[in-house]
């Protein structure tokens, strides 16, 4: 469990220790600061709530569900218990401790509060990100998957996805409550990053509006509806791309991710063909 | 996992235990989950940080980190001083990581060391009284000079037999032995501490029951927390019990605190409680009595560890000794104690103390209790105050277990030492005389009033970061003592700063604070023993530059030396030639003839007395002595654990003898082990050694009691004179409602600021800054009675004095009893400076004139605290003006017959002052003094009366520095058999 230990510590603002740990893990470089900015800060957050959390932000009732754990276990949960780095360092922890007790927990923290939104993590970060990103998340995605199948998960499903919101209803919620909750991972299925709303922008060759992600995907979507809401529609794919090597090992959260996921590509193309029709009949003479 | 994963993981580890036995960090953090509060040690050569005044520029600064021991109490929690590399001085102390105790945190006290360091008024050089003693004039002599007009007088001393006249008087010792052991190289019964004026009650309490004199709270793993002391925030090892104390209330801990006051650590607590001062025993027994009367008490425990078969055949001889028949008595014994009889005593609701009692009872063994000095220290009797707060454990069994009581010994490393004298032939009456046989310790306390009534005379005298002018009660008494030459010859003031003693001394030597000297250190502050290593920074920081330095002067500022070498100094010119069978205690390991070092005596102590230190020091290719320069702090084991417990092996198993309750003695000797095993329970009467104790069949190690058992029933407090106190019980404070007369309050005295040093903060400006006066708390409901608002003068009048002071009119105390805390008030002699060129001690210091008319003393203040720019800029930013009121001179010595501890707390009045008064004043009548201290020795019961064995004290209690066993015995013109003589 050292090696997780090192790939947790390794998640954290570049330091002295970064190069060391970059050639203990075969790594090809040690990050930079703007790498490691561009790609926590800006726009892959390793927080579980960000992607567990109704409201696709830090904290909320997701991040008092990890807290919650730590209680259980006796310790003081930190300021931020559902940063990747305290979950991965406190599962190595647990795998560590020679007891019947602590193993129970590192299962449940393993299914419970890591595999319910790393392998959809990980694959963006391996997507979009600069070296030596790819490769970390690579490595953690193997130790993640290798402790997956020697622990096997427990009976009862994920909390954090047993009561999810679902998508907001453009009609009935509104406009801004809708895509409010396509950038919620835990309500669309997908992520959204910054980095794709760019790829969106010059793929569509619509204008770009810099800001933070609902003001450009609001102003893609000004552009041109139709257009944005296939191309969300086609983005949606990434998480079924994400969990396609799960299947076997987290059959239960794979299948979640991606039937939300198609869930919102459906609503998506319709939305989509109701744009087209609402333009051709405001065309109609 | 699978294999490319398992030869990564493999390749991590590898490096991660490589990195570390190297003693380098592998994760220096800071990360969510590796903390870097502190520099790696591996940069601790050349550590850079900014230089804070020059910001906003961002100006390098390179330090080499080197460790040592804080001094500024007794917790001896690690510090880091930051040695700026090119100038070599002390930028700034802050904490040390490498330290088990205090792991890195601190108090405030700890990084106020560097006002200490720099204080521009510290002491330099050696001074020598010019005129008169206590006049004023000081002269700079040479080390050489002190040394050897010292060393004549001592050395006269012991040629002609006046080995009680070298006395050395400590306050906070900070060390383990160091100086008993010179004194016991000399031969003499010199030792004299402070701990009856601190923590004999304490002790008392705690060595009764179970041989150790200390508990070694376990709080950390407690589910409840029961404090009758301020320790959270302000007592004995604030910062490593505070650290686990708030630890254990993270993790849902109940913190239950008796206090008068709302100090810091009530504000923390589940349960306040503001009992009558005096009764915190009674609350104690009406738990207990919960607990026997609720059967909730844990039986099998008692069974097997309570002494209850003694008992019954001392206490009950017609009655079966079965222990259905002592838990019968058992639930009789304290029936009377009742919640509401400790209501009545203590004016605490019988619901709270319902809800307290049942908290405990549900704490089961994780129960970790504290008391040191406060209500111990405060009242006659306290100590059944710890011996009934002891009785909680006992009953729970919550003693040597996790969230529990530990006995302090256990969680102590008391290492061997390359010096081991014979122990001293005599005993100094002056220190542990024939009225006090049960004390703990010296009576120190009564020095002067043994001295006045001609039982001694001092020849040389040390005092040792001890300041008994200004700590001790009956202050006056201690001035006229050290004038008087005929009664104290040569006073000795080893001290790294001016106070008010130190203006009584003929010689003020000049020692280092707490980065300036060495010494080791070991302490009870969680289930585990460290040591940690105090030394002079600035000599670690050439040596590790790759100078050498063989006198710790070299490095130290002016001429302030350390005690170590100067006592091994001291020692060689007692006995320059040998010949008095000295010098050879301190000649060097392998080197006869040669003059040991400190690195001689450190460099032995841990490579042959600190287990698992020499294999630690060679995995990172150092000598255990470079470990400990380089990191200051080991730990020698954690998870001490249930030493009692221990089936006693067959190699100390000889020739066995076992009694009717089950002591087990053995002619084979013990095996040595790492730990303090406290007292020193007798051998039987064929010479045996009590080996043991007889537990369900199997010889168990015990405790170092008598009977090997946990004593709920002393044999020796009922041999000694005091059947009637052999069990935990209840006595009547002299403060209790019925002793008082009409319009008398109980005037809490001894509660201590978390931010400041007994007598050794004066000097420390960022300490004075948060606390720097001493109102007298005082109740509202109280305050209207006598028609006093917050900062009115009042006149607080003792059985022998009074006192001018503000009142501060506040919630936090119980109606009907006041408080002012002692930690205020300095002064130095208006003669001290008056005329003359050097200022003295300036911060927190008021010039006051000391008079005396016949038996009348008088002590006024002369000049308002103002700041003094005259050396110190920083003086400048002294916003404060009100420096306190030195309260303890009004006091008078109310020593506990039996504990020998002096108890505190003052029956008062409380009234507006005179137009006259002043603030500050303070009066005393010298002969109101005699007469309360011999009411109080009145009160005792001699070993010339009591004495079963004709000795002078029990001796398997423990007691410093102890004299063979020959001195013991009483002298035949004294003995009960002679008709006494005390």
């Amino acid at each position: 469990m050292e090696l997780l230990q090192a790939l947790a510590v390794f998640a954290e603002e570049p330091g002295p220790t970064h190069g060391r740990l970059a050639d203990l893990l075969g790594l090809p470089c040690a990050p930079d600061p703007a790498t490691f900015s561009d790609v926590f800060l800006f726009n892959l957050y390793p927080y579980a709530s960000v992607y567990l959390g109704g409201e696709g932000k830090l904290g909320g009732d997701a991040r008092d569900r990890v807290a919650g754990f730590f209680r259980a276990l006796g310790s003081v949960p930190g300021p931020e218990p559902d940063h990747v780095t305290v979950l991965l360092a406190a599962y190595a922890g647990l795998r560590r401790t020679d007891d019947h007790r602590a193993a129970h927990a590192a299962t449940v923290l393993l299914h419970e509060h890591l595999l319910s939104w790393l392998p959809l993590y990980l694959a963006r970060v391996q997507a979009l990100a600069p070296p030596p990103y790819p490769q970390w998340a690579a490595l953690v995605a193997r130790v993640m998957r290798a402790e997956a199948q020697r622990h096997t998960q427990p009976g009862l499903g994920c909390t954090h996805l047993r009561h999810p919101p679902g998508l907001a209803d453009p009609d009935a919620d509104g406009h801004d409550a809708f895509v409010d909750s396509l950038l919620a991972p835990l309500r669309s299925g997908f992520v959204v990053t910054g980095a794709d709303l760019v790829h969106a922008a010059r793929r569509l060759g619509l204008g770009l509006r810099i800001g933070e992600r609902r003001f450009v995907l609001n102003a893609l979507l000004a552009q041109q509806p139709a257009a944005t809401l296939r191309w969300l529609a086609e983005h949606t794919a990434t998480t079924g791309d994400a969990w396609r090597p799960w299947v076997d090992d987290a059959p239960d959260l794979a299948r979640w991710w991606v039937t939300t996921a198609e869930a919102t590509r459906a609503t998506l193309l319709d939305l989509a063909l109701d744009v087209d029709r609402a333009r051709l009949a405001g065309a109609a003479p | 996992m699978d294999e490319d994963l398992e030869t990564l993981n493999a390749r991590v580890s590898a490096a991660r235990a490589e990195t570390e036995a190297r003693g380098e960090t592998f994760y220096p953090g800071p990360s969510r989950v590796h903390l870097a509060m502190f520099p790696p040690r591996e940069r601790w050569d050349d550590w850079v940080e900014y230089d804070a005044t020059a910001w906003p520029r961002k100006d390098e600064r390179r330090f080499m980190l080197v460790p040592t021991t804080c001094f500024n109490c007794e917790a001896a929690c690690g510090l880091l001083a930051y040695v700026d590399r090119d100038s070599l001085q002390v930028r700034k102390f802050e904490g040390n990581p490498e330290a088990p105790g205090s792991r890195g945190r601190n108090c405030a006290k700890g990084p106020a060391t560097i006002n200490q360091v720099t204080d521009p008024d510290r002491i330099l050089h050696p001074l020598r009284r010019a005129g008169d003693r206590g006049g004023g004039g000081w002269v700079r002599v040479s080390w050489d000079e002190a040394l050897d007009d010292i060393a004549a007088r001592i050395r006269a001393a012991i040629v002609e037999d006046r080995r009680d006249e070298v006395v050395y008087h400590v306050g906070r010792p900070g060390e383990l032995g160091f100086t008993e052991e010179v004194l016991a190289a000399w031969g003499v019964d010199g030792h004299n501490s402070h701990t009856n004026v601190c923590s004999s009650a304490a002790r008392a309490g705690f060595q009764f029951w179970c041989g150790q004199d200390r508990p070694s709270p376990d709080h950390a793993n407690a589910d409840v927390i029961l404090l009758i002391s301020s320790h959270l925030e302000a007592g004995h090892y604030f910062n490593p019990h505070a650290q686990r104390i708030m630890e254990a209330k993270a993790n849902g801990a109940k913190l239950i605190v008796m206090d008068v006051r709302l100090s810091n650590t009530a504000s923390h607590a589940t349960h306040w409680l503001a009992p009558w001062p005096g009764s915190e025993a009674a609350i104690c027994l009406a738990i207990a009595n919960h607990l026997v009367q609720t059967d909730t008490y844990n039986r099998d425990f008692v069974r097997r560890w309570w002494n209850w078969e003694e008992y019954l055949r001392a206490e009950h001889p017609d009655r079966e000794t079965s222990f259905d028949v002592f838990r019968e008595i058992l639930a009789s014994l304290y029936a009377d104690y009742t919640f509401e009889f400790a209501a009545a005593e203590s004016g605490v609701d019988v619901q709270t103390l319902h809800a307290v009692a049942e908290a405990v009872a549900g704490a089961g063994t994780r129960l970790s209790t504290h008391n040191w000095r406060s209500a111990a220290a405060g009242n006659e009797g306290g100590w059944q105050v710890a011996r009934t707060l002891f009785l909680l454990n006992a009953l729970l069994g919550a003693v040597a277990v996790p969230g529990g009581f530990y006995p302090n010994g256990w969680n102590m490393l008391a290492p061997r030492t390359p010096v081991d004298p014979p122990r001293p032939a005599v005993w100094n009456e002056l220190h542990l005389p024939l009225e006090y046989p049960l004390a703990m310790y010296e009576l120190s306390f009564l020095l002067p009033h043994f001295l006045a009534e001609g039982r001694g005379r001092i020849d040389t005298y040390f005092t040792r970061v001890y300041n008994p002018v200004w700590t001790n009660p009956d202050g006056f008494s201690w001035i006229e003592a050290l004038a008087d030459p005929d009664k104290i010859g040569c006073h000795v003031a080893l001290t790294p700063t001016w106070n008010e003693t130190a203006y009584l001394a003929d010689y003020v030597l000049p020692m280092g604070h707490s980065s300036e000297r060495h010494d080791i250190v070991s302490y009870e502050q969680y289930d585990g023993q460290w040591i940690g290593f105090r030394q002079p920074v600035l000599r670690a920081a050439r040596e590790r530059m790759g100078e050498t330095v063989t006198d710790t002067r070299q490095t130290n500022p002016g001429e302030v030396w350390e005690e170590n070498e100067f006592w091994i100094e001291l020692t060689w010119r007692i006995d320059p030639d040998g010949s008095l069978g000295i010098r050879r205690h301190y000649e060097a390991p392998g080197r006869p003839g040669e003059k040991m070092t400190v690195d001689d005596y450190y460099g032995w102590v841990f490579a042959h007395g600190v287990p698992g230190l020499p294999e630690a020091a060679a995995a990172q290719d150092k000598t255990p002595l470079e470990y400990m320069r380089r990191f200051g702090g080991f730990e020698v084991s954690r998870g001490v654990g249930q030493i009692h417990e221990q089936a006693v092996p067959d190699a100390e198993l000889d020739d066995v003898h076992v009694t009717a309750h089950g002591r087990v003695y053995s002619r084979a000797p013990a095996l040595p082990v790492s730990y303090s095993t406290g007292a020193s329970p007798d051998p039987d009467d064929q010479g045996r050694r009590a080996a043991g104790v007889l537990v369900d069949g199997v010889v168990r190690r015990g405790f170092p009691t008598p009977s090997g058992k946990l004593e709920f029933w002393s044999s020796t407090l009922a041999a000694w004179g005091w059947p009637e106190h052999a069990l935990p019980g209840y006595i009547r404070s002299h403060v209790h409602p019925e002793r008082l007369a009409d319009g008398e309050v109980p005037l809490i005295s001894t509660f201590r600021l978390p931010v400041q040093i007994h007598t050794r903060s004066a000097n420390a400006k960022w300490l004075n800054e948060l606390a720097h006066t001493n109102p007298l708390w005082i109740h509202p409901s109280h305050a209207r009675q006598l028609g006093i608002a917050t900062g009115d003068l009042v006149r607080v009048e003792t059985h022998a004095g009074h006192y001018v002071v503000k009142a501060w009119v506040t919630e936090g105390i119980r109606p009907g009893v006041v408080a002012c805390s002692h930690h205020m008030g300095r002064w130095k002699p208006y003669g001290e400076t008056e005329g003359r060129g050097s200022p003295r001690q300036r911060m927190q210091v008021s010039d006051v004139s000391v008079e005396r008319d016949g038996d009348r003393w008088t002590l006024a203040d002369r000049s308002p605290h103002r700041p003094d720019a005259t050396h110190d800029p920083d003086l400048l930013r002294v916003w404060w003006s009100d420096i306190g009121v030195h309260q303890n001179m009004t006091f008078p010595v109310h020593p506990d017959p039996i504990s020998g501890q002096h108890c505190w707390h003052q029956a008062v009045r409380v009234r507006r002052a005179e137009p006259t008064d002043a603030y500050g004043d303070v009066v005393a009548d010298a002969a109101r003094m005699r007469e309360i201290y011999r009411e109080w020795l009145a009160k005792t019961r001699g070993a010339d009366q009591v004495s079963p064995t004709g000795e002078r004290r029990p001796h398997w209690l423990k007691r410093p520095l102890r004299p063979q066993r020959a001195a013991w015995v009483i002298p035949s013109d004294r003995s009960p058999a002679a008709g006494g003589g005390a």
